[in-house]
């Protein structure tokens, strides 16, 4: 850390081009730096600076997942992460939502065939297969992404251990749902200890969302229920209000979503309900502020630093391929974070607890499982 | 225009007489009339789109405004770049030309199945259902087959019309039911399709995910086809392959055919349009109905099949809405398979194109889809008006006795 500060001081002073050189060679340990939200940007930004006009003659390609921006979630995450870069960077991006996975192939390739574009971003598990091919036909072409694995020279790839977040909201929920608590507009039911988890479509990625979900549950007691359902979409929150509102009927005190826009649903059931939810990859009781009141905490996946650091590696000519594998050590990539009306507020045995889970996680005390199989 | 049909004042007769003339005007209309009017209610399409998307350059917010109007703000969209980057984005060069003719080739057969069951007077919104079924049916066939056969040409010739065949078989199936429900249970076809179209999405999902699907991948979808089983790609940069295009060109000349030369296509025409007249006449309406609605099918599955082969390569939840596209196609060609090559060349076009406006243009996706529902209203209106005429005994020949077909 102490190098780095200094290189970035250094490099700010000297002339442009040695700038870029030195702050190049400071970037070893950039990649872990990223969770580190103010501080490494206001070093970035002077970065950016230093390089002058080096940095923005860099394009980006961004390619979301079907969810599409707007989401609140998953999606608008990674769009943070653009827009930060740009404003670090002063790079430049064209972006595209695709309608279904059907189009993700050819949105790629009209990327990856693209002059101007130095870096193509592929949001989302439904890239993959696609990007095995492309990537392989583009070697020229630098990608990125994010949620799944293609083992290629010119992919970087982004995943994360969401089973150690979840397994953390899931403590959460169930302390909450065995201890008499009311805070903002929900309150907890003493009678019964029931938590609740809504998936949008049913694959492996959101298994292990559950999966570590339950067994964080399950590790504040063994005898709380955890019904689980799943909506089959990303973008329909109308059937997550109704999914959610039959779990809090029977008496759930706590959902937690991992179904991007229909997780918006969820928040509404929670509302109406006078219960509680969690929110997924973006801290939700920031980004769906309307429901700050009932968002206890979000399961926070930093989407948008994998696609800053990936972006920031460009700008320093330093890309490089292979796998990211974020959990909850890697300076919050993954993390359990406290809703902003919740901060502070929340019982400080539960604090305690929260964080003890944690420890025991990075630790390898507590083996987080990562699909249901494994419960 | 086609406004003239329910407009009028009271002076001249009144409103009555002149709808009227209009419309027998407008079902009189000879072919190269109604190119005419198609023309030119698809630059009107295109007028009102302009000002449309002007006008919402207004309510947006953008960076960088390209117009400023006192009293009425930053406008952010310009719809003569909009245009400009749709005609770009579609034929800007070969790779884009690909592309749209790639979209084209699969609407072509959407259309054309679609225009099958309208000839014969049958609304079939199921092509989404057979199509989705079909390619799936054809990515397990060619996975299946595809291991056999010599990773060569040969090989090609093998696996890929099987896929096909296969494709469209399965279509042909889950057309002929909603076919067999009309003929024998006068279950309306277009509440039938529709539901049906549901359970074909839900069925594949279900197949895919649970049983047949690549279970590795987090997606929902088959593993990707072998190279054998894949149409060669005609133009680099995009799959698109002149084989499945002629084949589709092919299949309307042949429609066009069955429908204005043969008995059999006769016989269709006029058990749609007048069943008891065609009963008369010693026709099996019942049998007509099932055909129609299977051949339907079949085209539905076998645009399916040219999907998984030529553009996805595997099955993927999510297909693509190309059979509701389809109807579209079918509509702006007044359902005549020579006609439907057109429309869906516009189609393609504006399909291709749009995703270049989402790409370069700040003007999202939606205003180009309004846009698409723009034509097809427009376009679909004066045809619109010429069937309500015909129907009610406007222009000047009976109908029922020629098959219900004007040239």
């Amino acid at each position: 850390m102490q190098r780095r500060t200094f290189l970035t001081t250094a490099g700010v002073g000297v002339t442009a081009g040695l700038a870029g050189c030195l702050v190049d060679d400071g970037n070893g340990g950039n990649g872990g730096n990223g969770g580190n939200g103010g501080n490494g940007n206001g070093n970035d930004t002077a970065d950016g600076n230093g390089n002058g006009g080096a940095g923005s003659d860099i394009t980006v390609g961004i390619i979301y997942s079907t969810g599409g921006l707007g989401d609140d979630s998953f999606n608008d995450m990674a769009n943070a992460g653009i827009e930060r870069a740009v404003e670090d960077f002063g790079i430049s991006y064209k972006d595209a939502e695709p309608d279904a996975p059907a189009d993700m192939n050819q949105m790629q390739r009209n990327f990856a065939g693209d002059e101007e574009i130095d870096l193509v971003c592929c949001i989302g598990f439904d890239h993959a297969t696609d990007l095995e091919e492309n990537a392989a036909e583009f070697s020229d072409q630098q990608f990125v992404l994010v949620d799944a694995v293609v083992e290629a020279d010119n992919v970087a790839n982004y995943t994360f251990r969401e089973h150690e977040g979840s397994f953390q909201v899931g403590h959460l929920a169930g302390l909450l749902t065995t201890t008499d608590y009311a805070h903002g507009g929900g309150e907890t039911n003493t009678d019964e200890t029931v938590v609740g988890f809504v998936g949008g479509q049913e694959t492996a990625l959101i298994d292990r969302f559950e999966a570590g979900y339950i067994a964080g549950v399950r590790h504040a007691d063994d005898s709380i229920e955890t019904p689980s359902a799943y909506a089959g979409s990303w973008n329909d929150p109308s059937r997550g209000q109704e999914i959610a509102s039959g779990m809090y009927d029977d008496g759930a005190d706590v959902v937690y979503h991992a179904a991007g826009g229909t997780g918006g649903g969820v928040f509404q059931a929670a509302q109406s309900a006078g219960r509680f939810a969690i929110g997924v990859d973006d801290d939700q009781s920031i980004s769906a502020e309307d429901f700050s009141d009932v968002i206890v905490a979000s399961m926070v996946k930093r989407v948008d630093n994998a696609v800053y650091d990936s972006v920031e590696a460009v700008v320093n000519d330093e890309f490089e391929s292979g796998m990211n594998d974020l959990g909850l050590d890697d300076d919050g990539s993954v993390s359990a974070t406290i809703g902003q009306d919740f901060e502070g507020e929340l019982p400080e045995d539960i604090v305690d607890a929260l964080e003890e889970s944690r420890q025991a996680i990075i630790d390898g005390e507590i083996d987080v499982p990562d699909t249901t199989d494994d419960l | 225009m086609s406004g003239d049909g329910s407009k009028g004042s009271s002076e001249d007769g009144g409103w009555r007489e002149r709808g009227g003339a209009t419309l027998d005007r407008l079902v009189d209309a000879s072919a190269a009339e109604r190119v005419a009017i198609s023309l030119g209610s698809l630059v009107f399409a295109l007028v009102v789109g302009a000002v449309l998307v002007f006008v919402s350059g207004f309510v947006a917010e953008c960076s960088s405004p390209f117009i400023y109007l006192p009293g009425l703000g930053y406008g952010c969209y310009n719809p003569l770049e909009m245009y400009w980057t749709i005609l770009d984005g579609a034929f800007g060069s070969f790779t884009d030309l690909g592309q749209t003719l790639l979209q084209t080739t699969l609407l072509l057969f959407t259309g054309l199945s679609v225009a099958v069951a309208f000839r014969a007077g049958l609304f079939n919104i199921g092509t989404q259902g057979q199509m989705v079924l079909g390619a799936l049916a054809t990515a397990m066939t060619v996975l299946t087959v595809g291991e056999f056969v010599p990773d060569t040409l040969l090989g090609s010739l093998v696996v890929i019309p099987v896929g096909i065949v296969v494709g469209g078989f399965v279509g042909g199936v889950w057309g002929m039911i909603p076919g067999l429900m009309k003929a024998y249970a006068n279950a309306h076809e277009v509440i039938t399709t529709i539901m049906l179209n549901f359970v074909a999405a839900g069925v594949a999902y279900w197949l895919v995910q649970v049983h047949i699907g690549d279970l590795a991948s987090d997606s929902v979808q088959t593993e990707p086809i072998p190279g054998v089983a894949r149409l060669p790609a005609s133009i680099d940069g995009s799959r698109f392959s002149l084989i499945a295009l002629v084949g589709a060109l092919a299949i309307a000349i042949g429609i066009a055919l069955l429908y204005s030369r043969t008995v059999i296509g006769y016989d269709l025409r006029t058990s749609g349009i007048q069943e008891a007249a065609a009963e008369y006449g010693g026709v099996d309406a019942r049998r007509n109905v099932v055909t129609s609605m299977t051949l339907s099918g079949v085209l539905g599955g076998i645009a399916g099949a040219i999907y998984v082969t030529m553009v996805q390569y595997r099955w993927q939840a999510g297909i693509p809405p190309l059979g509701f596209d389809g109807i579209a196609v079918s509509i702006l060609a007044g359902n005549n398979p020579i006609g439907v090559i057109p429309a869906a060349l516009l189609f393609g076009t504006l399909k291709t194109g749009s995703v270049a406006v989402d790409i370069s243009l700040g003007i999202p996706n939606e205003l180009v889809e309004v846009l698409r529902g723009l034509i097809i209203l427009f376009i679909a209106m004066p045809e619109f008006f010429r069937l309500l005429g015909k129907h009610y005994g406007f222009g000047s020949e009976p109908v029922a006795t020629d098959g219900g077909e004007r040239r």
